[in-house]
């Protein structure tokens, strides 16, 4: 790991988790797989915290624990799943485009939680949607099931590994550690549930007028007893199938401005088809004829057969490689070229970068350079054949991976800036932000209470007009600031699926 | 390579004037100091997308930032004792839920072993189909003891961890943390509870009032 991914790791472990479960994480990162004592005894921390700070990132799915010889347990933390993290926004969100509201809130709350219970996040997610509906209005365990149940057999969720069923008569003393495990069938199967009920709100600040915190109130009387039908059978969001939805949006816009929307709705067509068939590592799709492809297209597309074959010939000769004919057979077999593509999308994203950072001249020589694979600085040909320093020549060449790998790196540390100057912009402004969240909840609480224009008018001066205008622009630039992230976050996607589709290859 | 050395000047097969400066120059220096930390860049970055889809990310992102703060999953570090300890302090701590891990899938270690201030209430009640008779009046002494005293229930787990070392039964594993399971609900509401009768809802200044807010709050937070 190098030390921006480390950096990197670090801060995002600290903002979401706190600094006692970054110390433990960023520790197990840096010096990989160790047992309990020696991560207390290395961190100088308490045994209990390093305890409930495993708990955390293994339910997380941070930290992965393993059983070695002799019954000693090692942690190994997942530096590369730490800084999925940063993508959070972009997996709900996606859920959102595809599922709508319902999606949305079970991607997020599996991914706040980490894993949990079919049971537990049908419940949690209708009593969100309640709050949201309009008074006397409930959302349905059936609704969110289905939704659930949609998003498994899409396998956006999936089923963590199962604790093996022990049997009674075990001889001997327990395993210092279960075994998880779960098989490839398993993994998308949704139990039969009969999961009834409705969202429940939770009671206003209007009806409950002291405010009571929620320890006060009895805690849900009647369903803590009830035995949790699914328990033991956890489930978590499946990152890669998300990853693999977002390299199809990459290439079907790719292709829609480098050619035309029809293109694109085939290209997109053919990866529809594709998604359960091809393993998400492959370099190519399973061929795929013209007449399967014409049978697929969206209805309401109407585009004639022999129209589809044009541009499927189009496609397979572009030479960006996008798609390829592997046959005859069917009207023409065709497939995708993911590595290709993925690597034209790289080095797109290179030729982008130089463009921006250095001008339209060096981008001009950069391209020159890719697509001539070895250049000379004036081309010359070599009049001796011998090796010596006055008559050799030096070609210069661009050599994508190492480049993509060094620009990834850079991103790293990019984001780690952007994070830190966020947090110091936020600590700079701290007394004021801290006086405008009081403000604003003492006028919450006098307009429950029926308060004046007036009065309300004299609490909202308490902020001055200097201060406001600082308060925009602190506001403005954290705004920018977490833009700027998750634009970032999406040039490391297409670097990192590059890197790790070519190393898959050699 | 080291013989071309003596013949003449050397020539370089590229263009010298080309890549900056004429022959016969001196080189720049080294360079002695490290580049400076917010070098001038030659042009502007380009400006960043904007659009429904990005709006609503970025919303979502500085809610996340709130809301995983108030999770039980983010552990505060305690913090330093004050010259003087703030009454209105006892009324601000921001409630949290206790997360129980799921102890069946973690190793065995993970289970929190400190000592106890309260004990639990029927725990012991299980363990009477365990063990002989002599086990069982230990147990319920053992239970009377801890009743008189504060805390959570985690020390029952090290008891139960000591009884099975001594016994090695299988099967209690199983059960113990479905017992755990089950107190340790019960007892952190009881935690929770001040000693006193005073409504917690009782504080001066407005802080906590809309402080707890719905988890759809729309507003982007810092």
């Amino acid at each position: 790991m190098t030390q921006a991914e480390i950096k990197l790791c670090s801060l995002l472990l600290q903002e979401h988790f706190g600094e006692i479960v970054e110390k433990i994480g960023v520790h197990l990162i840096r010096t990989g797989s160790q047992p309990l004592r020696v991560i207390a005894h290395d961190t100088g921390t308490s045994l209990d915290q390093v305890k409930k700070a495993l708990c955390v990132l293994i339910q997380h799915n941070l930290v992965i624990y393993q059983v070695h010889k002799r019954g000693v347990v090692e942690y190994e933390a997942q530096c590369s799943r730490v800084l999925r993290m940063l993508r959070y926004p972009r997996y709900i969100y996606t859920a959102k485009t595809l599922y709508s509201d319902t999606g949305e809130l079970i991607v997020e709350e599996l991914l706040l939680n980490g894993k949990m219970t079919m049971s537990a996040v049908v419940k949690k997610v209708a009593d969100r949607l309640t709050e949201t509906m309009e008074d006397g209005k409930t959302m349905d365990y059936a609704e969110v099931s289905n939704t659930f149940v949609r998003l498994a057999d899409t396998h956006f969720v999936q089923r963590c590994p199962l604790v093996p069923a022990t049997e009674n008569s075990d001889s001997g003393p327990p395993p210092p550690a279960p075994t998880l495990v779960i098989s490839e069938k398993d993994m998308y199967l949704v139990p039969k549930l009969s999961l009834i009920g409705k969202g429940k709100r939770r009671r206003s600040s209007e009806e409950d007028a002291t405010g009571e915190p929620k320890a006060k109130r009895p805690k849900h009387t009647a369903d803590n007893k009830e035995p949790i039908p699914d328990d033991g059978i956890y489930w978590q969001a499946d990152l890669d199938r998300f990853h693999q939805h977002f390299r199809d949006q990459a290439i079907v816009s790719a292709v829609a401005n480098r050619m035309d929307q029809t293109s694109s709705e085939i290209v997109r067509t053919m990866l529809r088809m594709s998604e359960i068939t091809t393993s998400s590592s492959a370099p190519f799709t399973q061929p795929l004829s013209s007449n399967e492809i014409f049978r697929s297209l969206p209805v309401g597309y109407n585009i004639s057969k022999q129209v589809l074959d044009q541009y499927l010939t189009l496609l397979a000769d572009d030479p960006l490689e996008f798609v390829g004919k592997s046959g005859d057979s069917g009207g023409g077999m065709y497939v995708i070229n993911l590595h290709k593509a993925l690597g034209s999308l790289a080095t797109a994203t290179l030729e982008s970068v130089v463009q921006e950072r250095f001008g339209s001249r060096c981008a001009r020589i950069f391209r020159l350079v890719l697509q001539k694979k070895h250049l000379e600085q004036k081309q010359e040909i070599p009049k001796t054949p011998d090796h010596a320093p006055s008559r050799t020549f030096y070609l210069y060449t661009v050599n994508i991976l190492s480049a993509a790998r060094m620009l990834l790196h850079r991103c790293y540390k990019s984001i780690a800036n952007l994070i830190e100057r966020r947090q110091f912009e936020t600590k700079e402004n701290k007394r004021l932000l801290e006086k405008s969240q009081r403000v604003e909840a003492i006028i919450a609480s006098m307009q429950a209470t029926g308060a004046e224009e007036a009065q309300l008018q004299e609490i909202e001066e308490m902020i001055t007009a200097p201060e406001r205008q600082q308060l925009e622009t602190l506001k403005r630039n954290v705004n920018k600031l977490d833009a700027s992230e998750i634009q970032v976050d999406e040039t490391i996607f297409l670097l990192e699926s590059y890197i790790e589709s070519t190393m898959k290859r050699q | 390579m080291a013989g071309n050395k003596g013949r003449g000047r050397a020539a370089y097969t590229f263009n010298i004037e080309a890549v900056g400066f004429s022959r016969g120059e001196k080189l720049p220096d080294a360079v002695l100091k490290p580049p400076p930390l917010f070098p001038d860049a030659d042009y502007k970055p380009v400006p960043l997308r904007t659009g429904e889809g990005e709006d609503y990310m970025l919303a979502l992102k500085q809610e996340l930032r709130e809301t995983m703060k108030r999770m039980p999953y983010f552990m505060e570090t305690p913090e330093e004792k004050q010259d003087i300890e703030r009454y209105s302090k006892r009324y601000m701590k921001v409630y949290k839920e206790e997360w129980i891990p799921d102890w069946r899938r973690l190793p065995r270690e993970m289970m929190p072993t400190k000592k106890c201030k309260k004990g639990p209430k029927s725990k012991k009640a299980k363990d009477a189909g365990k063990g002989t008779s002599l086990t069982n009046t230990a147990d319920v002494l053992k239970k009377i003891e801890e009743l008189e005293k504060r805390g959570d229930g985690e020390k029952s787990d090290e008891e139960n961890e000591e009884k099975e070392g001594s016994k090695e039964k299988g099967k209690e594993g199983e059960e113990e943390e479905e017992d755990d399971a089950a107190e340790q609900e019960e007892y952190d509401e009881e935690e929770q509870e001040e000693e006193n009768d005073y409504i917690n809802s009782y504080f001066e200044d407005g802080d906590d009032f809309g402080a707890d807010s719905d988890d759809n709050m729309d507003e982007a937070t810092y």
